[in-house]
């Protein structure tokens, strides 16, 4: 089971994501709700696995995924993307993501892809 | 869904009282339609030719399709069509306000045309809203060719049917300049288009779309409640926005917003889409390539 970090700036949409991976057996170690909140905590927690929204305020996603992979350059990074967000979905592969969620959420497309990054 | 647009005008009408409203909706997810009833409401056979039936089907153990085809009153291709029917929800609703005693079947029929014609319904839009299937019951209220805001609009009502309420009443379509109002969640997409997409109202009406998003019971309009109304419109832009890169229009997603007491005004057409959810309406309002300002 991982140890998750959640970054989303909707505390509608972390509510709903930490419920799905902590029902399926996965630890919520940490909430972010910008870029800048989600390096720090990063640092701070070390996550087996990020999971990173890129439309956020202050600092969005994919320039925090940079920051990250600067740091670690193991990090599992999951992007969340509100689907069609196509072009920034192909630089966060560029910067190193390892896969995406798209909103609105399904549960089973959550734990199999946090499932099969955890390894 | 038929049952709050016909239960509404009843009532409105003073043809059933609020708590017979109630039962009938109560009764209504109960029950299977009746073969017979739904025959007559058809028009496939008469009030006495079922009333005979039912008659005739006390005396001998047949079903009802049978002794219709035996009495030479229905094809057996008709009875699959009717049993086919069976679960409609406006033939439920049917049979609920006839068993309960408050409407027979002919004041039924009659209440039905004088809905019909003070709505200006077609029977086309009639037999739409008696089917119950949303993707004909929204261009009965939409006009579905305004080119994007159409789309725009079938999409957002589908997301409402599948992540907040399947039982939506829907006002027909309107455009404004302006639209003041208590409070609003909106979010602006950019790119090859430009569009403004908000949920407006009063706060009572846009908890009914706060809370079950969310599944949070929220009790007033806070920066959380806000926040789940505008996950939502962002989830819903998201999908849109998908769609639209398939014709090769790329749109992009900004951080979505809250405001309240103020007004939106436009110097082009700020659709708006009423729709009625626990009884309460909120106003879904979409802004295309025009310059848009709140104050």
């Amino acid at each position: 089971m991982a140890k998750i970090l959640i970054v989303d700036d909707s505390k509608t949409s972390r509510k709903i994501l930490k419920n799905i991976l902590v029902e399926n057996g996965h630890t919520v170690i940490g909430e972010a709700t910008n870029g800048e909140e989600a390096v720090c905590k990063y640092n701070e927690l070390q996550p087996d696995i990020t999971t990173m929204d890129i439309t956020m305020p202050v600092m969005d996603g994919l320039e925090a995924l940079k920051k990250i992979m600067d740091i670690d350059k193991n990090a599992k990074v999951v992007m969340v993307t509100a689907a069609g967000q196509k072009t920034k979905m192909l630089d966060a592969v560029k910067y190193g993501a390892v896969e995406f969620l798209t909103k609105p959420f399904e549960a089973e497309q959550i734990i199999e892809i946090i499932e099969r990054v955890n390894g | 869904m038929f049952g709050l647009y016909f239960g509404d005008y009843l009532l409105e009408k003073n043809k059933i009282t609020g708590s017979q409203l109630e039962d009938v909706i109560t009764q209504q997810h109960t029950i299977r339609a009746k073969l017979g009833l739904i025959a007559v409401a058809e028009k496939l056979l008469t009030s006495k030719q079922a009333n005979e039936l039912n008659e005739l089907q006390k005396l001998k153990d047949s079903r009802f399709g049978d002794l219709a085809i035996e009495k030479g009153y229905l094809l057996k291709e008709e009875v699959n069509y009717l049993l086919n029917l069976q679960g409609n929800s406006y033939l439920k609703y049917v049979q609920a306000l006839t068993e309960k005693n408050i409407m027979t079947m002919d004041q039924i029929e009659s209440a039905l045309e004088e809905f019909k014609s003070e709505n200006g319904f077609s029977d086309t839009e009639l037999d739409a809203l008696k089917s119950g299937d949303i993707d004909r019951i929204i261009p009965v209220f939409v006009d579905i060719n305004i080119p994007l805001v159409g789309e725009y609009i079938t999409l957002v009502i589908r997301n409402i049917i599948r992540f907040i309420n399947n039982n939506i009443k829907l006002k027909k379509i309107y455009t404004v300049k302006e639209y003041t109002f208590p409070s609003i969640a909106y979010q602006q997409l950019v790119g090859n288009h430009n569009l403004l997409v908000c949920f407006a109202g009063e706060d009572e009406a846009l908890l009914t779309i706060a809370s079950p998003f969310a599944k949070e019971d929220f009790e007033r309009m806070d920066e959380d409640a806000f926040d789940s109304i505008c996950e939502f419109i962002n989830c819903s832009n998201g999908l849109y926005a998908s769609k639209l890169s398939t014709e090769d229009i790329h749109i992009d997603m900004t951080p979505p917003k809250f405001d309240q007491e103020k007004t939106l005004s436009s110097n082009g057409d700020i659709y708006v889409v009423p729709i009625v959810i626990d009884g309460k309406q909120s106003d879904l309002l979409v802004v295309v390539d025009h310059k848009v300002e709140i104050n």
